[in-house]
Protein backbone atom coordinates (compact mmCIF):
# COMPACT_ATOMS: atom_id res chain seq x y z
CA UNK A 1 0.00 0.00 0.00
CA UNK A 2 2.47 2.56 1.07
CA UNK A 3 4.37 1.36 -2.11
CA UNK A 4 1.48 2.73 -3.93
CA UNK A 5 1.40 6.10 -2.42
CA UNK A 6 4.89 6.95 -3.35
CA UNK A 7 4.93 5.64 -6.83
CA UNK A 8 5.66 8.47 -9.28
CA UNK A 9 2.51 9.34 -10.40
CA UNK A 10 0.84 10.05 -7.23
CA UNK A 11 4.34 12.49 -6.07
CA UNK A 12 3.53 14.24 -9.87
CA UNK A 13 -0.01 14.99 -8.56
CA UNK A 14 1.36 15.49 -5.06
CA UNK A 15 3.39 18.57 -6.38
CA UNK A 16 0.69 19.98 -8.05
CA UNK A 17 -1.51 20.17 -5.36
CA UNK A 18 1.42 21.88 -3.23
CA UNK A 19 1.63 24.45 -6.32
CA UNK A 20 -1.68 25.32 -6.50
CA UNK A 21 -1.85 25.51 -2.70
CA UNK A 22 1.36 28.48 -3.09
CA UNK A 23 -0.55 30.24 -5.58
CA UNK A 24 -3.67 30.69 -4.30
CA UNK A 25 -2.65 31.52 -0.42
CA UNK A 26 0.94 31.76 0.36
CA UNK A 27 1.84 34.30 -2.54
CA UNK A 28 -1.16 36.70 -1.84
CA UNK A 29 -0.15 36.88 1.96
CA UNK A 30 3.47 37.57 1.53
CA UNK A 31 2.36 39.94 -1.08
CA UNK A 32 -0.13 41.29 2.17
CA UNK A 33 2.47 41.03 4.56
CA UNK A 34 4.67 43.41 2.75
CA UNK A 35 2.82 45.84 2.93
CA UNK A 36 0.29 47.96 1.32
CA UNK A 37 -2.58 46.01 1.89
CA UNK A 38 -3.19 47.59 5.32
CA UNK A 39 -1.70 50.89 3.99
CA UNK A 40 1.45 50.38 5.63
CA UNK A 41 4.78 51.49 3.15
CA UNK A 42 6.43 48.49 1.65
CA UNK A 43 9.66 50.19 1.06
CA UNK A 44 11.68 53.50 2.93
CA UNK A 45 11.56 56.91 0.32
CA UNK A 46 13.87 59.15 0.97
CA UNK A 47 13.48 63.53 0.57
CA UNK A 48 16.26 63.31 -2.46
CA UNK A 49 13.75 60.28 -4.33
CA UNK A 50 10.76 62.81 -3.23
CA UNK A 51 12.34 65.97 -4.56
CA UNK A 52 13.87 64.33 -7.27
CA UNK A 53 10.45 63.43 -8.90
CA UNK A 54 9.01 66.74 -7.72
CA UNK A 55 11.94 68.42 -9.57
CA UNK A 56 10.40 66.89 -13.02
CA UNK A 57 6.73 68.25 -11.93
CA UNK A 58 4.95 71.37 -11.99
CA UNK A 59 2.63 73.04 -9.29
CA UNK A 60 -0.90 72.37 -10.96
CA UNK A 61 -2.08 75.49 -9.81
CA UNK A 62 0.77 78.15 -9.87
CA UNK A 63 2.80 79.11 -12.63
CA UNK A 64 5.57 77.41 -13.63
CA UNK A 65 6.81 76.53 -10.81
CA UNK A 66 8.27 73.23 -9.93
CA UNK A 67 6.63 71.16 -7.52
CA UNK A 68 10.01 70.64 -5.68
CA UNK A 69 10.43 74.81 -4.70
CA UNK A 70 6.75 75.49 -4.34
CA UNK A 71 6.31 76.85 -1.06
CA UNK A 72 2.30 76.57 -1.03
CA UNK A 73 0.36 73.84 1.10
CA UNK A 74 -1.50 72.38 -1.46
CA UNK A 75 2.11 71.76 -2.83
CA UNK A 76 3.42 70.75 0.53
CA UNK A 77 0.02 67.75 0.13
CA UNK A 78 1.23 67.09 -3.46
CA UNK A 79 4.60 66.16 -2.16
CA UNK A 80 3.30 63.86 0.39
CA UNK A 81 1.66 62.26 -2.29
CA UNK A 82 4.62 61.51 -4.64
CA UNK A 83 6.36 60.03 -1.25
CA UNK A 84 2.70 57.80 -0.74
CA UNK A 85 2.71 56.87 -3.99
CA UNK A 86 6.77 55.62 -3.75
CA UNK A 87 5.93 54.29 -0.35
CA UNK A 88 3.46 51.80 -2.20
CA UNK A 89 5.81 50.96 -4.83
CA UNK A 90 5.26 52.80 -7.52
CA UNK A 91 7.84 53.86 -9.92
CA UNK A 92 8.72 57.29 -10.74
CA UNK A 93 7.23 57.05 -14.45
CA UNK A 94 3.72 55.78 -13.01
CA UNK A 95 3.95 57.86 -10.14
CA UNK A 96 3.95 60.90 -12.89
CA UNK A 97 1.54 58.92 -15.35
CA UNK A 98 -0.49 59.58 -12.07
CA UNK A 99 0.02 63.19 -11.51
CA UNK A 100 -0.71 63.76 -15.37
CA UNK A 101 -4.19 61.46 -15.34
CA UNK A 102 -5.44 63.58 -12.14
CA UNK A 103 -3.95 67.13 -12.94
CA UNK A 104 -3.65 67.24 -16.40
CA UNK A 105 -0.22 67.58 -19.13
CA UNK A 106 0.17 71.05 -17.32
CA UNK A 107 2.26 68.85 -14.34
CA UNK A 108 4.87 68.20 -17.09
CA UNK A 109 5.07 70.87 -18.73
CA UNK A 110 3.14 70.36 -22.07
CA UNK A 111 0.86 72.36 -23.62
CA UNK A 112 -2.69 71.10 -22.83
CA UNK A 113 -4.31 71.96 -26.24
CA UNK A 114 -3.72 69.12 -28.24
CA UNK A 115 -2.89 71.72 -31.33
CA UNK A 116 -0.48 73.48 -29.40
CA UNK A 117 1.46 70.12 -28.01
CA UNK A 118 1.85 68.78 -31.67
CA UNK A 119 3.26 72.53 -32.69
CA UNK A 120 5.55 71.87 -29.37
CA UNK A 121 6.79 69.04 -31.00
CA UNK A 122 6.66 69.70 -34.82
CA UNK A 123 7.81 73.08 -34.96
CA UNK A 124 11.30 72.27 -33.44
CA UNK A 125 11.41 68.84 -35.43
CA UNK A 126 10.73 70.76 -38.54
CA UNK A 127 13.13 73.49 -37.87
CA UNK A 128 15.89 71.01 -37.56
CA UNK A 129 15.04 69.08 -40.56
CA UNK A 130 14.18 72.25 -42.86
CA UNK A 131 17.53 73.62 -41.50
CA UNK A 132 19.69 70.73 -42.80
CA UNK A 133 17.95 70.92 -45.99
CA UNK A 134 19.01 74.65 -45.70
CA UNK A 135 22.95 73.10 -45.44
CA UNK A 136 22.92 70.87 -47.70
CA UNK A 137 21.74 73.15 -50.33
CA UNK A 138 24.57 75.85 -49.56
CA UNK A 139 26.66 73.06 -49.78
CA UNK A 140 25.69 72.00 -52.88
CA UNK A 141 26.03 75.05 -54.47
CA UNK A 142 29.30 76.21 -53.41
CA UNK A 143 30.14 73.19 -54.78
CA UNK A 144 28.99 73.33 -58.26
CA UNK A 145 30.84 77.24 -58.17
CA UNK A 146 33.63 75.44 -57.28
CA UNK A 147 33.71 73.11 -59.67
CA UNK A 148 32.72 75.23 -62.67
CA UNK A 149 35.49 76.66 -65.19
CA UNK A 150 36.48 80.62 -64.04
CA UNK A 151 35.08 83.08 -66.09
CA UNK A 152 35.85 86.18 -67.60
CA UNK A 153 35.86 89.06 -65.34
CA UNK A 154 33.72 90.77 -67.47
CA UNK A 155 31.77 87.96 -68.39
CA UNK A 156 31.30 87.18 -64.72
CA UNK A 157 29.91 90.09 -64.00
CA UNK A 158 27.14 91.57 -66.23
CA UNK A 159 25.99 94.78 -66.82
CA UNK A 160 23.32 96.21 -64.55
CA UNK A 161 21.11 99.26 -65.54
CA UNK A 162 23.55 101.71 -63.17
CA UNK A 163 26.95 100.54 -64.99
CA UNK A 164 25.10 101.59 -68.62
CA UNK A 165 23.62 104.33 -66.82
CA UNK A 166 27.12 105.26 -65.47
CA UNK A 167 28.74 104.79 -68.50
CA UNK A 168 27.30 106.65 -70.25
CA UNK A 169 26.77 109.58 -68.24
CA UNK A 170 30.85 109.47 -68.23
CA UNK A 171 30.79 109.66 -71.78
CA UNK A 172 28.91 112.36 -72.19
CA UNK A 173 30.40 114.48 -69.52
CA UNK A 174 33.81 114.22 -71.02
CA UNK A 175 32.57 114.86 -74.64
CA UNK A 176 31.56 118.03 -72.64
CA UNK A 177 35.26 118.86 -71.79
CA UNK B 1 23.56 119.39 -74.32
CA UNK B 2 20.35 120.94 -73.54
CA UNK B 3 18.50 117.14 -73.89
CA UNK B 4 20.84 115.99 -71.82
CA UNK B 5 18.84 115.89 -68.63
CA UNK B 6 16.07 113.85 -70.93
CA UNK B 7 17.72 111.22 -72.28
CA UNK B 8 19.41 110.59 -68.67
CA UNK B 9 15.58 110.33 -67.39
CA UNK B 10 15.14 108.00 -70.17
CA UNK B 11 18.00 105.83 -69.24
CA UNK B 12 17.11 106.13 -66.08
CA UNK B 13 13.69 104.94 -67.16
CA UNK B 14 14.67 101.99 -69.38
CA UNK B 15 16.91 100.84 -66.34
CA UNK B 16 13.74 100.71 -64.34
CA UNK B 17 11.86 99.23 -67.04
CA UNK B 18 14.56 96.59 -66.91
CA UNK B 19 14.54 96.15 -63.24
CA UNK B 20 10.41 95.12 -63.81
CA UNK B 21 11.12 93.00 -66.61
CA UNK B 22 13.06 90.79 -64.84
CA UNK B 23 11.74 90.92 -61.37
CA UNK B 24 14.19 89.67 -58.10
CA UNK B 25 13.37 86.39 -57.14
CA UNK B 26 13.31 85.21 -53.21
CA UNK B 27 16.34 83.14 -52.50
CA UNK B 28 15.49 79.33 -50.87
CA UNK B 29 17.13 80.39 -48.02
CA UNK B 30 14.83 83.29 -47.26
CA UNK B 31 11.61 81.56 -48.31
CA UNK B 32 12.51 78.65 -45.77
CA UNK B 33 13.59 81.44 -43.22
CA UNK B 34 9.95 83.11 -43.21
CA UNK B 35 7.97 80.03 -43.52
CA UNK B 36 9.91 79.45 -39.78
CA UNK B 37 9.21 82.79 -38.75
CA UNK B 38 5.67 82.49 -39.59
CA UNK B 39 5.43 78.83 -37.86
CA UNK B 40 6.85 80.22 -34.87
CA UNK B 41 4.26 83.71 -34.57
CA UNK B 42 1.44 81.46 -35.73
CA UNK B 43 2.53 78.89 -32.55
CA UNK B 44 2.86 82.48 -30.63
CA UNK B 45 -0.10 83.91 -31.80
CA UNK B 46 -2.19 80.58 -30.84
CA UNK B 47 -0.92 80.83 -27.34
CA UNK B 48 -2.09 84.11 -26.81
CA UNK B 49 -5.40 83.62 -28.03
CA UNK B 50 -5.33 80.22 -25.67
CA UNK B 51 -3.95 82.71 -22.52
CA UNK B 52 -6.56 84.74 -23.18
CA UNK B 53 -9.67 82.80 -23.31
CA UNK B 54 -11.89 83.33 -20.43
CA UNK B 55 -15.10 81.88 -18.99
CA UNK B 56 -18.06 81.60 -20.56
CA UNK B 57 -20.73 84.12 -19.49
CA UNK B 58 -23.04 83.14 -22.40
CA UNK B 59 -24.07 80.59 -25.21
CA UNK B 60 -23.94 77.26 -24.72
CA UNK B 61 -22.26 75.60 -21.74
CA UNK B 62 -19.76 72.94 -22.45
CA UNK B 63 -20.78 69.70 -22.31
CA UNK B 64 -18.66 67.40 -19.66
CA UNK B 65 -19.05 63.55 -17.85
CA UNK B 66 -17.97 64.15 -14.17
CA UNK B 67 -17.20 60.63 -12.63
CA UNK B 68 -19.02 61.41 -8.98
CA UNK B 69 -17.10 60.27 -5.93
CA UNK B 70 -18.17 56.83 -4.67
CA UNK B 71 -19.11 58.16 -1.49
CA UNK B 72 -21.65 60.45 -2.63
CA UNK B 73 -23.58 57.40 -4.40
CA UNK B 74 -20.96 56.67 -7.78
CA UNK B 75 -21.70 56.95 -11.02
CA UNK B 76 -21.55 59.53 -13.84
CA UNK B 77 -22.93 62.87 -14.71
CA UNK B 78 -23.49 64.43 -18.08
CA UNK B 79 -24.36 67.89 -18.53
CA UNK B 80 -26.08 67.63 -21.51
CA UNK B 81 -28.18 64.67 -20.55
CA UNK B 82 -29.79 67.55 -17.67
CA UNK B 83 -31.36 69.55 -20.53
CA UNK B 84 -34.68 71.23 -18.67
CA UNK B 85 -32.88 71.44 -15.36
CA UNK B 86 -30.89 74.53 -13.91
CA UNK B 87 -27.90 73.43 -13.17
CA UNK B 88 -25.05 74.92 -10.70
CA UNK B 89 -21.28 73.95 -11.19
CA UNK B 90 -19.40 74.68 -8.71
CA UNK B 91 -15.40 74.43 -8.66
CA UNK B 92 -13.25 73.86 -5.40
CA UNK B 93 -10.23 72.13 -3.94
CA UNK B 94 -9.84 71.30 -0.08
CA UNK B 95 -6.86 73.02 -0.38
CA UNK B 96 -8.92 76.46 -1.20
CA UNK B 97 -10.13 78.83 1.81
CA UNK B 98 -12.86 80.14 0.56
CA UNK B 99 -14.00 77.23 -1.00
CA UNK B 100 -13.84 76.65 2.94
CA UNK B 101 -16.15 79.03 3.49
CA UNK B 102 -18.79 79.17 0.87
CA UNK B 103 -19.15 75.14 0.88
CA UNK B 104 -22.01 75.19 3.71
CA UNK B 105 -23.79 78.46 1.82
CA UNK B 106 -23.81 75.49 -1.33
CA UNK B 107 -25.14 72.60 0.92
CA UNK B 108 -27.77 74.93 2.32
CA UNK B 109 -28.71 75.58 -0.96
CA UNK B 110 -28.82 71.89 -2.28
CA UNK B 111 -31.07 71.29 0.53
CA UNK B 112 -33.43 73.77 0.05
CA UNK B 113 -34.01 72.89 -3.63
CA UNK B 114 -33.26 69.25 -3.76
CA UNK B 115 -36.68 68.03 -3.48
CA UNK B 116 -38.02 70.17 -6.96
CA UNK B 117 -36.19 67.81 -9.21
CA UNK B 118 -35.40 70.98 -11.49
CA UNK B 119 -32.34 71.82 -9.63
CA UNK B 120 -29.33 70.20 -9.43
CA UNK B 121 -26.04 71.13 -7.37
CA UNK B 122 -22.73 69.85 -8.90
CA UNK B 123 -19.21 70.20 -7.32
CA UNK B 124 -16.11 69.84 -9.67
CA UNK B 125 -13.21 68.54 -7.87
CA UNK B 126 -10.00 71.02 -9.18
CA UNK B 127 -6.45 69.62 -8.68
CA UNK B 128 -6.82 67.70 -5.38
CA UNK B 129 -5.63 64.46 -4.00
CA UNK B 130 -8.73 62.28 -3.28
CA UNK B 131 -8.08 61.72 0.10
CA UNK B 132 -8.37 65.34 1.19
CA UNK B 133 -11.30 66.03 -1.03
CA UNK B 134 -13.27 63.24 0.50
CA UNK B 135 -12.23 64.43 3.72
CA UNK B 136 -13.43 68.05 3.13
CA UNK B 137 -16.84 66.71 1.79
CA UNK B 138 -17.29 64.94 5.38
CA UNK B 139 -16.16 67.92 7.06
CA UNK B 140 -19.11 69.95 5.79
CA UNK B 141 -21.63 67.00 5.28
CA UNK B 142 -21.92 67.89 1.70
CA UNK B 143 -24.48 65.12 -0.38
CA UNK B 144 -24.85 66.78 -3.32
CA UNK B 145 -22.65 65.08 -6.29
CA UNK B 146 -18.93 65.95 -6.40
CA UNK B 147 -16.77 64.10 -8.29
CA UNK B 148 -12.66 64.54 -9.29
CA UNK B 149 -11.59 66.95 -12.43
CA UNK B 150 -9.66 64.26 -13.79
CA UNK B 151 -7.07 65.87 -16.37
CA UNK B 152 -8.53 69.05 -15.74
CA UNK B 153 -10.74 68.40 -18.68
CA UNK B 154 -13.66 70.51 -17.45
CA UNK B 155 -12.16 73.47 -15.83
CA UNK B 156 -10.12 73.81 -18.77
CA UNK B 157 -13.43 73.93 -20.82
CA UNK B 158 -14.54 76.44 -19.01
CA UNK B 159 -11.79 78.56 -18.77
CA UNK B 160 -11.24 78.58 -14.79
CA UNK B 161 -8.30 81.08 -13.50
CA UNK B 162 -8.79 80.19 -10.03
CA UNK B 163 -10.79 78.25 -7.05
CA UNK B 164 -14.09 78.86 -6.03
CA UNK B 165 -15.82 79.60 -9.44
CA UNK B 166 -19.37 78.28 -9.91
CA UNK B 167 -21.93 78.32 -13.22
CA UNK B 168 -25.34 78.66 -13.18
CA UNK B 169 -26.47 76.69 -16.66
CA UNK B 170 -29.64 77.75 -17.70
CA UNK B 171 -32.51 74.95 -18.57
CA UNK B 172 -31.66 75.62 -22.07
CA UNK B 173 -28.51 74.23 -21.72
CA UNK B 174 -26.73 77.87 -21.83
CA UNK B 175 -24.71 79.45 -19.08
CA UNK B 176 -27.01 81.78 -17.34
CA UNK B 177 -24.53 83.49 -14.75
CA UNK B 178 -21.02 83.20 -13.73
CA UNK B 179 -19.85 84.06 -10.17
CA UNK B 180 -16.52 84.68 -10.03
CA UNK B 181 -15.34 84.47 -6.32
CA UNK B 182 -17.39 82.68 -3.31
CA UNK B 183 -21.17 82.91 -3.04
CA UNK B 184 -24.10 83.55 -0.24
CA UNK B 185 -26.96 81.09 -0.11
CA UNK B 186 -29.11 84.34 -0.31
CA UNK B 187 -27.32 85.40 -3.76
CA UNK B 188 -27.15 81.69 -5.08
CA UNK B 189 -30.87 81.10 -4.00
CA UNK B 190 -32.09 84.30 -5.98
CA UNK B 191 -29.84 83.62 -9.30
CA UNK B 192 -30.91 79.96 -9.42
CA UNK B 193 -34.88 81.50 -8.93
CA UNK B 194 -34.02 83.84 -11.77
CA UNK B 195 -32.82 81.09 -13.93
CA UNK B 196 -35.77 79.03 -13.17
CA UNK B 197 -38.41 81.73 -13.78
CA UNK B 198 -36.52 81.92 -17.40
Amino acid sequence: MRADLIQPRNLWWGIRWLVLVAVLFVLPLSVYAQGGGDGQPIREVTDDEVNDISSRLYCPVCENVPLDVCGTAACARWRAQVRTLLEQGKSEDEVIDYFVTQFGQRVVGTPQDPLLNFLAWAVPAGAVIVGAGVVAYALQRWRERATSPALPEAAAEPQTPDDAYRARLERELREEK
Amino acid sequence: MTNTGTDVEAGDRQGAETAQAAPRRLSPLAIVIMVIVLALLGVLGLQLIEANRSQPTGGPAPDFTLQIFDALGGGTFTLSENRGKVIVINFWASWCAPCRDEAPALQQVWEAYRARGDVVLLGVDYVDNTQDALAYIAEFGITYPNGPDLGTRISDAYHIQGVPETFVIGKDGNVFQFIYAGVTARDLAAIIDRALAQ
